[in-house]
């Protein structure tokens, strides 16, 4: 699926066109933190799943979008002592509808960082969610975004 | 100051209301989420509503500059919603009419 890799350094990064290209771009900041963009579209079973993934120093947001551009719920998840708990909250869309918490929930789990993600998958679709779930996991991995197993418990104070 | 904006683009064959979402960071992370809005109305000035979703709610120079924005962007013709974070170290007046006007400078909607 990827026709190759951008990099660049931008002052103003703008998302690239969900065109079917991986992308990834990396703003770097003075002090040396850096931000990396990274953009991507899947085909899975008829179903175009579009990515977005943003690593910021502190926090992760990710875009999941099923067929649109929409940007649909936005999930806020972090983890929470004392006892390497996730809380998770709808902040925006609607409260009946949870499409995505879950996954917002083990990014977190996976990556110990607080996350904010966007998902417009249609509601009572299991199926959907796991693809983009799995597909978003396996690119997080290949970034290098998730804690291995022996780094100890992802929410431990280290 | 450096800042970055992240957009989403149109998907082109396809009319859809899409939302707009703009990033400003300065403090790795994502800071304050506002969410800004046109409202339906039969008048002839339109009126938005914009709401904190996540982070400070007691810092009015963030609700003004999504308002800002939110104006600019029915301005120009369009009714998309807005979604906007500001992580920033500092939130005084200088500090988001910067924000905003880089923003509409390096406008995409």
């Amino acid at each position: 699926m990827a026709s190759g890799e951008l990099k660049g350094h931008f002052d103003v990064a703008v998302a690239k066109d969900l065109s079917g290209k991986e992308s990834t771009s990396a703003v770097s900041t003075g002090d040396g933190d850096g931000i990396q963009i990274t953009c991507f579209t899947e085909d899975l079973n008829d179903v175009t799943f579009h990515f977005q993934i943003i690593r910021l120093e502190k926090q992760i947001y990710a875009w999941i979008g099923c067929n649109s551009a929409k940007l649909g719920h936005l999930y806020a998840a972090a983890p929470t002592r004392p006892n390497n708990a996730v809380s998770v909250a709808s902040i925006l869309g609607g409260a009946s509808d949870n499409t995505g918490s879950s996954i917002a929930r083990r990014i977190v789990l996976k990556t110990g960082l607080n996350v904010i993600l966007a998902c417009n998958i249609p509601k009572n679709s299991p199926m959907l969610e796991a693809d983009a779930e799995r597909k978003l996991m396996e690119k997080l991995k290949e970034l290098g975004y998730t804690r291995s197993r022996s780094q100890g418990s992802v929410l431990s104070n280290s | 100051m450096d800042h970055h904006s992240g957009r989403r683009f149109a998907v082109p064959h396809k009319k859809l209301s899409l939302d707009i979402k703009v990033m400003v960071t300065q403090i790795g992370s994502m800071g304050t989420i506002l969410h800004a809005k046109k409202e339906e109305g039969v008048s002839i000035h339109p009126t938005f509503a914009v709401s904190v979703i996540f982070g400070k709610r007691d810092e009015p120079m963030l609700m003004a500059c999504a308002r800002q924005l939110i104006e600019h962007i029915s301005n120009s013709g369009s009714s998309k919603p807005l979604v906007l974070s500001l992580g920033l170290k500092d939130h005084s007046l200088e500090t988001l009419k910067g924000v905003a006007s880089a923003l509409i400078e390096n406008r995409l909607w």
